[in-house]
């Protein structure tokens, strides 16, 4: 069964209706219309000019590699207003401090993160579990085999990127000053 | 000299160290232990006085500073080795500070993505569980081996279920055969009863003797099993009921 453009547009416009925050990938579209890959992808394009007109209050985002409806960003101040406590200053310094550690050291042990900020992190480690920003990534070989973490999809999707390579430049540091891993107490040397 | 102490105001004794030397406008690479040692004990001090609870980490910083501090004050030609030992903890040091600003100004990128991403709404996906067939229809109407199983097993787990905390122990001793006297009567009589309905008593003899007596009494030809439907009860029914009754 073919349909006419028109119609695989509002088709895939329900199937981002109905999928929410979920979000759905290209092939799970190429699927469900049964159309090719390049057809879909003009499609999207297609519907997202069609959200860029004033008259549309949605958009199309891609995050962590699945396409979602949402409200425009232009219109955030007006949906703001139906929120009862608008205070969402989103995670707190530190467990930001927290996350982006884990992020650009991934997989890596609540000791290892410790020691990098010089201070206990084990509520912030436990805060992002529940948010399910980080999980665990098995155990690291070696004494007492301590939990690594890594960062979760929901993780991109919270910033808004599509994969971790996305993620900003950490700052520069002169290789003399890189820390040395060996100098932690707990790391075993590498034996490969 | 005085401080203005804000509680909670940093992460830990890194984020400190940091915070001092960018108020003394020090370069990292240029940090010179003996005065930076002084400014953070003042610091803390200041804490201290205040009666601020101060963290086990910026004690044991405290320490470390103190250390490479006296180890740089001893007479340098006694302890050339010891001078080695002094670089290493203050060059550690150093590099534990450039490596965690590293992430703390990473963080302020990390922020603007956050807050980029949060005027986008989105709503939960359509639970879509409603609009699911919950029966399944059998392919042919027979019986197989599986759903009596699958049958068993849901008794069982009912009466787990039913089971009270306490169970008085009773041996009754009761034969396959006086099972499937009993069985053929009741069937002969009632036609038609659910597999269910066969065990009148919860224990696992005598469960597992009604079972045997059921499948002798089948394959003796004389009764059958029927289930209409995969989730339904298995019905037996006797195949001389009609002359019977």
């Amino acid at each position: 069964m073919t349909l006419f453009k028109e119609e695989q547009v509002g088709v895939l416009e329900g199937l981002l209706f109905a999928v929410g925050n979920e979000g759905i990938n290209l092939e799970q579209i190429v699927y469900a219309l049964e159309i090719k890959e390049d057809v879909t992808l003009a499609l999207i394009n297609e519907l997202k000019s069609r959200y860029k007109k004033e008259s549309s209050g949605l958009d199309i985002i891609e995050v962590a590699g699945v396409y979602k409806m949402t409200t425009k960003k232009d219109h955030a101040m007006y949906l703001k207003r139906l929120i009862e406590n608008p205070n969402q200053r989103g995670l707190s310094n530190a467990t930001l401090e927290v996350l982006a550690i884990i992020a650009y050291r991934q997989p890596i042990t609540r000791h290892e993160i410790e020691n990098i900020r010089g201070a206990s992190s084990d509520s912030i480690v436990r805060k992002l579990l529940t948010f399910s920003l980080i999980e665990e990534a098995g155990r690291l070989e070696g004494p007492g085999r301590p939990i690594l973490f890594k960062t979760t999809t929901d993780f991109l999707d919270y910033f808004g990127i599509q994969t971790l390579e996305e993620l900003p430049e950490l700052p520069f540091v002169p290789e003399d000053f890189i820390l040395d891993e060996e100098s932690d107490l707990f790391k075993l040397p590498n034996e490969a | 000299m005085e401080y203005k102490v804000k509680i909670d105001a940093f992460e830990g004794p890194l984020d400190l160290l940091l915070h001092l030397l960018k108020e003394a406008k020090v370069d990292i690479y240029e940090i010179k232990i003996s005065e930076i040692t002084q400014q953070y004990l003042d610091y803390i001090h200041a804490m201290e006085q205040l009666q601020l609870e101060i963290a086990s980490e910026y004690l044991v910083m405290a320490a470390t500073l103190i250390e490479i501090k006296s180890k740089s004050l001893l007479p340098k030609q006694l302890v050339e080795i010891e001078e080695e030992y002094e670089e290493d903890t203050r060059e550690t040091l150093i590099q534990k500070l450039i490596n965690y600003r590293q992430y703390k100004e990473v963080t302020k990128n990390l922020r603007e993505l956050e807050e980029e991403r949060g005027q986008f709404y989105t709503k939960p996906p359509i639970d879509f569980s409603p609009y699911i067939e919950s029966t399944i229809k059998l392919p042919e109407q027979t019986l197989q081996v599986e759903q009596l199983i699958l049958a068993f097993e849901q008794l069982m787990r009912r009466h787990r279920l039913n089971q009270p905390l306490k169970t008085r122990i009773v041996s009754q001793t009761i034969s396959v055969d006086d099972r499937m006297a009993t069985l053929s009567k009741q069937l002969k009589y009632k036609k038609r009863m659910a597999f269910s309905r066969l065990f009148d008593r919860f224990d696992k003899e005598y469960i597992v003797i009604t079972f045997l007596a059921l499948l002798e009494l089948v394959k003796g030809k004389e009764f059958i099993m029927i289930q209409e439907n995969y989730d339904e009860d298995i019905y037996i029914s006797s195949l001389e009921g009609d002359d019977i009754v």
